[in-house]
């Protein structure tokens, strides 16, 4: 994977909207939300520590993205948990913009 | 008053309030010791209770608003299953059930409430139940096997919640409620309307009205015997508990005594309207009462709720209210009634932590709220009653989605409700709290994007 996966053209995802790519696209435990905040790109685990809700449908702003069941509130550069009702953080992935291609370079320990 | 760097904090309740002001004075890097008292076995997130975790019999773990590592980690002193029996407020100290004095520079009441009961004979069973606890949802979840029956008394939030999640777990549910449409003065006549009616499509029977009694089972259909209320539970006298003490709940009928059971249901729900109803068990969900015996004993001024100012403070020096049961004064003296939403309460325990430790709290938005129930998410900010005129967003899609309501009053948001469409409500809690003008045109067109409005006004 040290090549990375593109997973969609910079404008593709809105600045404020996530996209959800299917663990089946990017081979992780996981489905990847990738985050479009103010023109930075991010991914994370798409699923919400607390309970089954996809993060990519998230609320994104100044760094963080709300999850849209129960707010829950997760640093976009990390993945670190900010609020509750979510007392675990979701893992983070390096991106990368080739051109104008988003790239995803999944983290090791969280490959199928 | 801030709190001297080494300064003893105890909290009396292990829910969000107390946990969140907990954790917000040690980010803050307060170092001296902090104690939290909690009557539960752990310091338990409520919410799920009615929802997620009764449907899959979530473990108590998994609703830890801390682990024991981060508790650990955090440095607190957590007094599990303990109660505090007496709060002295000159010598700032609390007794707790096993004899222990904790001694205090600020005594913060997180207390909370108790599930509200109702006066009608029978009412005393154990078959009626409440919803409060992590033990409470247990005690529901058993009495709903398959196809047993389910009296579900009030239609707010929990009620709606439960009913949905007993219908998922393959009960049948009776669902009454004096209103004919509940929660208006909350989300607005339409979305109430949408969400009472999943009920009834969820194969839930609605009724309007309450509940007038429980009778025995034995002498259900039978209509020469006379009826006679169910027994009741020992020491349960409504409003004579002690802060803290908890229900008993002895065994439906005690070993010995007991007949054979006849078939069919337990007992009978007579209904104010006289409709007879053959359940096995009863559940109320008619709000909460708040937990200030402990502060009433301690002479703190207490009017449904602990009386507490802008900055938490009861009418006692040292010693504060933070969550469901603190009702703060309005700066116009007046006292507006109690909010018992979720995020208010780990607001107020970060708001009390910052106060705490000399620093400003953040300012205080428009409340948000939520609740699951049929697999939909509702979510509301604000007020959707009084002043203003109620503005509905129709979905773009009109076979499928749900429309977003929203309280325009004087050319600004002043609340709004959706259905499976949370980031509506992200976005106008922002333009609330900031105060853009918005238009009902602007608000009623599913093209026009309120996270455009709210980045214009930037």
């Amino acid at each position: 994977m040290a090549d990375g996966i593109e997973v969609a053209k910079v404008g593709d995802i809105a600045d404020g909207e996530g996209l959800k790519v299917s663990r089946i696209r990017t081979g992780t435990l996981d489905d990847i939300a990738v985050f479009n905040d103010g023109g930075a790109f991010f991914a994370l685990d798409d699923t919400c520590s607390h309970e089954e809700a996809s993060l990519s449908q998230g609320w994104v702003e100044d760094g963080t993205v709300e999850c849209p069941l129960h707010a829950a509130c997760f640093s976009l550069k990390d993945g670190a948990v900010l609020s509750l009702p979510a007392t675990k953080g979701v893992a983070a992935h390096r991106v990368e913009i080739v051109g104008d291609a988003i790239v995803v370079h999944p983290a090791a320990d969280r490959l199928a | 008053m801030s709190l001297a760097p080494g300064g003893r904090v105890v909290v009396i309740g292990g829910g969000l309030a107390g946990v969140s002001l907990a954790e917000a004075l040690r980010a803050g890097g307060h170092g001296g010791p902090i104690a939290i008292v909690d009557r539960e076995p752990a310091f338990t997130d409520r919410p799920p209770l009615s929802k997620a975790a009764f449907v899959d019999d979530a473990p108590i773990e998994e609703l830890a608003l801390l682990t024991p590592d981060r508790i650990a980690e955090l440095g607190i002193d957590a007094r599990h299953g303990r109660n505090a029996v007496a709060l002295d407020a000159a010598a700032r100290t609390v007794e707790l059930d096993d004899g222990t004095v904790l001694p205090a520079d600020a005594i913060v009441l997180a207390t909370g409430g108790r599930a509200r009961r109702l006066a009608f004979p029978g009412g005393d069973s154990p078959l009626v139940h409440t919803l409060r606890t992590y033990a409470d949802a247990r005690a529901i979840r058993a009495a709903a096997a398959p196809g047993a029956r389910i009296l579900v008394v009030g239609a707010g939030l929990i009620g709606a919640e439960l009913a949905s999640s007993l219908r998922a777990v393959g009960a049948d549910v009776v669902l009454v409620d004096p209103h004919p449409v509940p929660l208006v003065p909350a989300v607005g006549g339409r979305i109430a309307g949408i969400l009472h009616a999943m009920h009834a499509a969820h194969g839930v029977d609605v009724r309007v009205g309450g509940i007038a009694a429980l009778e025995d089972g034995e002498h259900a259909g039978q209509a020469d015997a006379p009826s006679r209320p169910l027994a009741s539970r020992p020491g349960s006298a409504d409003g004579a508990r002690t802060p803290g003490q908890e229900d008993e709940r002895p065994p439906l009928r005690s070993p010995g005594s007991a007949p054979v059971p006849a078939p069919g249901r337990r007992a009978t729900a007579v209904l104010n309207d006289g409709g007879r109803i053959e359940v096995d068990a009863v559940v109320l969900g008619v709000g909460i009462l708040p937990g200030t015996e402990l502060a009433e004993a301690a002479g703190l001024e207490v009017d449904d709720g602990i009386v507490v100012d802008a900055r938490f403070r009861t009418s006692v020096a040292g010693v504060y209210a933070i969550g469901d049961v603190a009702r703060p004064r309005a700066v116009d003296g007046s006292l507006p009634r109690r909010d018992e939403h979720w995020e208010a309460a780990r607001l107020d325990g970060e708001a009390l932590a910052a106060i705490l430790l000399g620093q400003e709290p953040a300012p205080r938005g428009a409340g948000w709220w939520w609740s699951d129930r049929y697999g939909v998410h509702v979510e509301g900010v604000g007020r959707m009653d009084g002043d203003g005129e109620i503005v509905l967003r129709e979905p773009v899609d009109a076979g499928g989605g749900y429309p977003v309501a929203f309280l325009l009053a004087g050319g600004r948001l002043a609340g709004a409700v959706s259905i499976d469409e949370p980031n509506a409500v992200r976005a106008a809690r922002r333009l609330i709290d900031q105060g853009v003008p918005v238009t009902a045109t602007l608000l009623a067109d599913p093209s026009s994007s309120l996270r455009d409005l709210l980045r214009a006004a930037r």
